[in-house]
């Protein structure tokens, strides 16, 4: 089965049956977590870096914001017997329009958002595909933790 | 290079918008334009009444008794609403489909189209601008070149794609450079031959503001913006993905911050519902 995941959305699963896939990651940042040990895989699709512009949306949608979203997809993961030491972190997104600079990239932003949380957590990127112009779609699959990424316009290609 | 009669040629092959759409824009963004003249343009048109009120009846609008007539939905929905409606089903006649060459599956424009004209929409509303039907239509219909330009897009893949990758052509820089024509101006031309107003026309082609004489004009920039936020978000994105050009000016004539895109974007990303509920309407 296929768990999609929307755009401001999350799913984790341990289900081996099931892939966990989200479409479309422009300027936004698509979060692959995977703990080989217990086979329990998650993706967060986040649209902005940090949830203190509009607090009220935080907590209505906290998986639109880097800050609110990213400890949620750790901490529902660890429910279901991951741990942070064996996970694998994969991250897809953070595209940019030729020439955006400063604030209004926020590709960028969304990407050292995560950076800074994770410095401040410890936590290792195990692999990415981050920036340029490009569209991306990624999808994990749980029995294996083997992740897919699909740029528009070409092919799956396992990564 | 594509010769012009090839272009006129297939354009002429395409389904038009219908007429409705026309009419309806250029009684609805007149400030002294009645209910009743834009209630008498749509039931002109029966495919459309009939769209709109099967829309209107939708579990999204949540309505108690059924609504029977564009008068009803007018009454019951406000004209916006209903226009918006009416306009979303005059364009899902045309912008459905594939457009390979662009790498857009089925429903692909489609979908970048409909959030394009919704965020277009909360721009126009945050800004406070004029002619909001405008600008919301010319968001939805901006790409309508891609619909002929994509089999020689398709043929072109190569040149293009060496132009956006190894020679920092955008996108659109890169067609004109390899088929001597755009997609803006290509819509602009079907836009002209379809008999839209001079000023639907003109913001078709300077859509993407390669010409930055016209940023000065805020309707064009306040497209051009939400077509960046839109291939920003992803929804329906092509091939072409975020090769176009990013134009700070844009974002200081508009009076635009970083946080105010934020803030449009997290506005966007709760009101998605509407997005769906005007996709189900194709």
């Amino acid at each position: 089965m296929k768990q999609i995941v929307g755009v401001a959305d999350m799913k984790v699963s341990n289900n081996p049956g099931e892939s966990i896939i989200t479409y479309s990651l422009g300027s936004c940042i698509g979060l692959v977590i995977y703990d080989p040990a217990v086979k329990v895989g998650g993706i967060l699709h986040y649209m902005l870096p940090d949830s203190s512009i509009d607090r009220q949306k935080a907590v209505a949608r906290p998986y639109m914001f880097a800050d609110s979203g990213i400890p949620r997809l750790f901490k529902t993961a660890y429910q279901l017997g991951a741990a942070k030491q064996r996970m694998r972190v994969y991250v897809a997104g953070g595209a940019e329009i030729l020439d955006q600079q400063g604030f209004f990239n926020i590709g960028k932003r969304n990407y050292m958002a995560l950076k800074k949380m994770f410095f401040k957590n410890k936590v290792m990127i195990t692999r990415q595909d981050v920036g340029g112009n490009v569209n991306r779609t990624v999808r994990i699959e749980i029995a294996t933790g083997d992740i897919y990424v699909k740029t528009s316009g070409s092919g799956e290609v396992k990564i | 290079m594509i010769s012009l009669q090839t272009l006129v040629a297939e354009v002429k092959n395409l389904k038009p918008i219908p007429a409705v759409a026309g009419q309806l824009l250029a009684v609805a963004d007149q400030p002294d334009s009645a209910m009743a003249d834009i209630a008498k343009v749509i039931q002109y048109d029966p495919v459309i009444t009939a769209g709109v009120l099967r829309t209107c009846n939708s579990a999204y609008f949540g309505m108690k008794h059924p609504v029977e007539s564009i008068k009803d939905a007018v009454n019951l929905l406000g004209i916006d609403q209903v226009i918006e409606v009416a306009l979303v089903r005059s364009g899902s006649q045309v912008l459905g489909g594939t457009q390979k060459g662009y790498g857009m599956d089925e429903g692909d424009m489609w979908k970048y189209s409909v959030s394009s004209a919704v965020l277009a929409k909360q721009v126009s509303v945050r800004l406070g601008l004029k002619g909001k039907n405008t600008i919301f239509t010319a968001a939805l219909v901006k790409d309508m070149g891609k619909i002929v330009l994509e089999k020689y897009v398709a043929d072109a893949a190569g040149k293009i794609a060496d132009l956006v990758e190894n020679q920092h052509f955008s996108f659109q820089e890169a067609e004109k450079k390899a088929l001597g024509i755009d997609h803006a101006e290509l819509g602009a031309m079907i836009a002209k031959m379809w008999k839209f107003s001079p000023r639907m026309v003109n913001i078709i082609r300077h859509h993407h503001l390669s010409d930055e004489t016209k940023i000065a004009d805020k309707q064009i920039a306040a497209v051009y913006l939400a077509d960046c936020l839109c291939m920003m978000l992803g929804n329906g994105v092509g091939a072409d993905g975020l090769a176009y050009r990013f134009k700070d000016q844009v974002m200081k004539h508009l009076g635009i911050s970083a946080v105010d895109m934020s803030m449009i974007i997290a506005d966007f990303g709760i009101n998605m519902q509407e997005v769906e509920t005007l996709l189900q309407m194709a």
